[in-house]
Formats: C-alpha cells, structure tokens, sequence
C-alpha cells in the first residue's frame, strides 16, 4: 500500500493539538519553529518506515479485532468509523490558538499537518500520552556542572505517530491509539442503528430487535456488528447451517414466525458467530472443542493468508 | 467546532503593530509642531514613536520567517479590503491630525482619544492596516473559509496581506503568521 505524499518536497509543515474540555472537543494548531517542524516532519517519514517494515499489504481495520500495540492496519477514509478523522483531515482554516497548551491536561492528542508540493494533505496524529506526562515527573537538567529541576512546562514528542492520513486512507500504526483518539467507541454505539439495517437486509429470517437493544448497551457487541457489516459476508447466510452452527457452539435461538430470535448474553455469542469468531474443531475423536477467535485472519486452501 | 472563549494570541505584538499602523501620524505632528513642547522633545518622541514600531513590525516579519512559522489558508471567499485604508485615513489621520493642540488639556483630550482608537484597532484585529502595506505594493484581502460543512473547520476569517491582486475560491496559499488572525506572504 502506498502514501500519497512526498516527504521530499513538504512545504508547510503545521502542529496542533486536539482538547477535551469535558463537554467539547476543538483542534487547534499551535504555532510551531522550524525546528520542531523538522521533528513533525521527521516523526512522520518514521511511522511510515515502521509501518512499512510491519507490512506492505496491511489487513483492513476491523473494530471487533484484538490487535497487537502495534499493528499497521488501514481503514479507508470514506469509512463510517473514519468519520471523526476524515473531519480532521479535511478541516480547513482551522483556527490558531497560541493559549492551547496553557493547560496540559485537556490536551487528548497531538498531531501534525504537512503539506507538499502538489498540495495533498498528510495529517499525523497521536494520542497524548508522553506529551502529558512528562508534565507530572520532575526533569532535570545540566546547568554548569549541576543537575537542577526543568520549571518550564516541558512537552516530549513521542518517536513516532499512532495514525497518519492520506486523501485515500487511515493509516494506522496503534489501533488503541486511533480508536481513543477517533472516538470509535461512540462511533460504533452511534452506528448501531444504520449497521442493524444494512445486515437486516441480508438475514430476514433473524429478529434484530433484541440484538439492537442488546448491541446498544454493549460497546463490544456493536464493535461486532460494525464489524460484520464491513465484511459484507452476510448476503448469503443458509438459515439451516447458521441454526446448526450454534446448536453446535451452545447457542440458545428460538423460532417465531419463521424469525430466528437471540435474547440476553446469547447475543453476544450469536455476534461472534456471524463475525466468524466461534469455531469447533474435532480432532480427539468424541471430543469437539469449541473456541472463540480474538483475532483472526481467513487463509487460503492453499494454506496462505489472503 | 472552535471553542467561544478562544483569544487572539501576542498582545504586546498586536499592540505595536498598531502604532506602526498609526505612525504616518506622528510624522504630520512632528513635521506640523505644536504651541506645548518644544520642538526637539516633540521629535524625539515622535520618532520613537514611528520608528520603534516599525522596527518591530520589520522584526515580527523577520521572525516569522526565520522560525518558519508557515501554515496553508484555503480561500473560501476573498474581499480586497483597500478601502479599509480610507476608514483608516478618515478615523485617525484627519481627526487628529487637525485637532487644535492650545493648551495641556487638548493634550490630554488628544491622547485619550488616540488611546481609544488603537485600543479599538487592537481589539477589532485591525493591526494589518498599515500604509507602509500599500506603500510597498502589498494589497490586504480578508479570507473567508469555505463552506464546506465541516465541523471542524475554521469559521473566522483571516486577514492575508500579499502583492497578488487577486484570490480565487479554492486556492491554497502557504503563509507566514503575523498574529492568529494576520497573516503575511512573500514571494519565494
């Protein structure tokens, strides 16, 4: 997968910060020397090394996987759950506010706008978590030849960013990171309804609303069915193999007017099995094991990842 | 969203780039005298008035381009605000310039009002307003953003201060910063 970007011809090279106030969240840039652009700039050609050297075809983000800290991931920008980044990246004119690092502890992310000749847009974005806490320890530095306490508040850039934004794609390096930053977990809460539609029109024969109720409450079920709305794997569900596949897994479904109806915790154990997260193997003879997958990739016949 | 209690930044910056805005003033006082000071307190204080200011006006520039303080504005829509200047000429230049100065008290009266104006100029950000701008070729567009629906973007506008004669929708234009709102391009 490519950037659309040229580190080499970068000519502004912006930072911002973005702030939580508790009822509001603003992004702002703060004017920034040319040497701290260099680091933005630097940090920037660093998470895409790093990416790079995780994987050249990076596994689309799903919010129901379990990722590792860091695992390069992509999420295209026109995605539902980008939403909150696309409106970064997109942002025009975003207003300049030198008092923005007046207090520290409203700041939830920094991130970096660099742009190039051509004038595309990279955007590079980390959750802030060094950058603050830097301010709760005590540094200390060489003066003369004695160590003394740094009084000034003191920001530490990380090495590296979570996400960086192209006109295409979210690229992203920490998945934590971008679903804190990107506020995924009220994306998918938020999405519940919409997602409950797009699947309802490939299952007919299974009652949602239970699953709504349930999947509004349970930030982890309604990662499930964003998740299995972007598989788009649904369209041709058997009903019978579906019914037998959780008779198997000990899943609890009742039948009411040709409807398959899931209620309470068997919810969640239904999502995971359209999310294709719970599997039997039988290989001790009379001794099927049942098993849920935190993370899973599909392979090949061959034996080869896709 | 843009928070509502967001201040404008570099006060002491903004304030000075107000009485190098008003500077053409205290070369009509100095050039015209006056019955209270004598001549050379009067131009001294005149000329530290005109030119500390502008150098630090020169020196803001400078600064910004040495640190690099660069950023993109996106025009939505651009007004060539020229006519600014006559507002300009009709508020400050004209009034005090022929304000009759016979005693200490139309002094003092004299200097209130003036206070008044560039505190007005200071608060209203209207710090760009510079003849030496004019004088050097340079035209002063206010920048709307564009309507683009987006919740974060910016939703004040920006004054630019550039030699273009004019700016279309759409353009992306690489800036210094003069203050949060002013901005300043030179030709690279």
């Amino acid at each position: 997968m490519n950037l659309d970007f040229d580190f080499q011809n970068v000519i502004t090279a912006e930072f911002g910060v973005g702030q939580d106030d508790g009822d509001d969240q603003t992004f702002v840039f703060v004017s920034v020397d040319g040497e701290v652009q260099g680091a933005l700039r630097e940090m920037s050609q660093t998470t895409w090394t790093a990416m790079q050297e995780q994987a050249t075809t990076p596994a689309r983000y799903e919010p129901s996987e379990k990722y590792a800290s860091c695992e390069y991931v992509y999420l295209p920008l026109t995605d539902d759950l980008a939403a909150r980044m696309r409106d970064l990246h997109t942002a025009n004119n975003l207003p300049t506010d030198g008092q923005a690092l007046g207090n520290p502890s409203e700041v939830f992310c920094y991130f970096a706008r660099l742009t190039d000749r051509q004038h595309r847009r990279l955007t590079a974005l980390r959750r802030a978590t060094q950058f603050k806490g830097v301010l709760k320890s005590r540094l200390i530095r060489l003066v003369s030849d004695a160590l003394k306490l740094v009084e000034d508040k003191v920001f530490k850039l990380d090495v590296d960013f979570d996400v960086l934004i192209d006109v295409h794609n979210l690229h992203i390096l920490r998945p934590s990171g971008f679903e804190f930053v990107g506020e995924l977990q009220q994306a998918v809460l938020a999405a519940v309804p919409t997602n409950i539609e797009a699947i309802k029109q490939d299952l007919k024969f299974v009652e949602f609303s239970a699953i709504a109720d349930y999947a509004g409450q349970h930030p982890r079920a309604a990662r499930y069915l964003a998740s299995i709305r972007a598989q788009k794997e649904t369209k041709n569900i058997d009903k019978g193999l579906l019914k037998k596949h959780c008779k198997r897994m000990g899943i609890e479904i009742k039948e009411s007017k040709g409807k398959l109806v899931v209620e309470g915790d068997d919810v969640m154990r239904f999502l995971e099995v359209m999310d294709r997260r719970q599997y039997q193997v039988e290989l001790v003879k009379g001794k099927p094991e049942r098993f849920k997958a935190g993370s899973r990739s599909r392979l090949r016949t061959s034996g080869g990842e896709v | 969203m843009t928070k509502h209690h967001q201040s404008e930044g570099l006060k002491i910056a903004r304030f000075l780039m107000v009485l190098s805005s008003i500077s053409p003033l205290f070369v009509l006082w100095a050039i015209r005298g006056n019955k209270l000071l004598p001549d050379y307190y009067l131009f001294a204080l005149c000329a530290l008035l005109v030119v500390v200011p502008n150098v630090f006006l020169w020196m803001r520039i400078a600064t910004a381009r040495r640190l690099q303080e660069r950023r993109e504005l996106i025009v939505g829509k651009a007004e060539d605000h020229r006519d600014h200047l006559l507002v300009y000429l009709f508020s400050m230049l004209l009034p005090f310039y022929g304000a009759e100065l016979a005693t200490w008290r139309d002094l003092a009266a004299l200097l209130v009002a003036l206070g008044f104006i560039v505190f007005l100029f200071w608060h209203l950000n209207l710090h760009y307003m510079n003849v030496l701008f004019a004088a050097l070729g340079y035209r002063v567009f206010t920048i709307y953003p564009p309507s683009d629906g987006n919740p974060l973007s910016g939703k004040i506008s920006q004054v630019l201060i550039t030699r273009r004669v004019g700016l279309s929708t759409g353009q992306h234009i690489a800036v210094y910063r003069l203050s949060d709102t002013v901005y300043f391009e030179v030709n690279e």
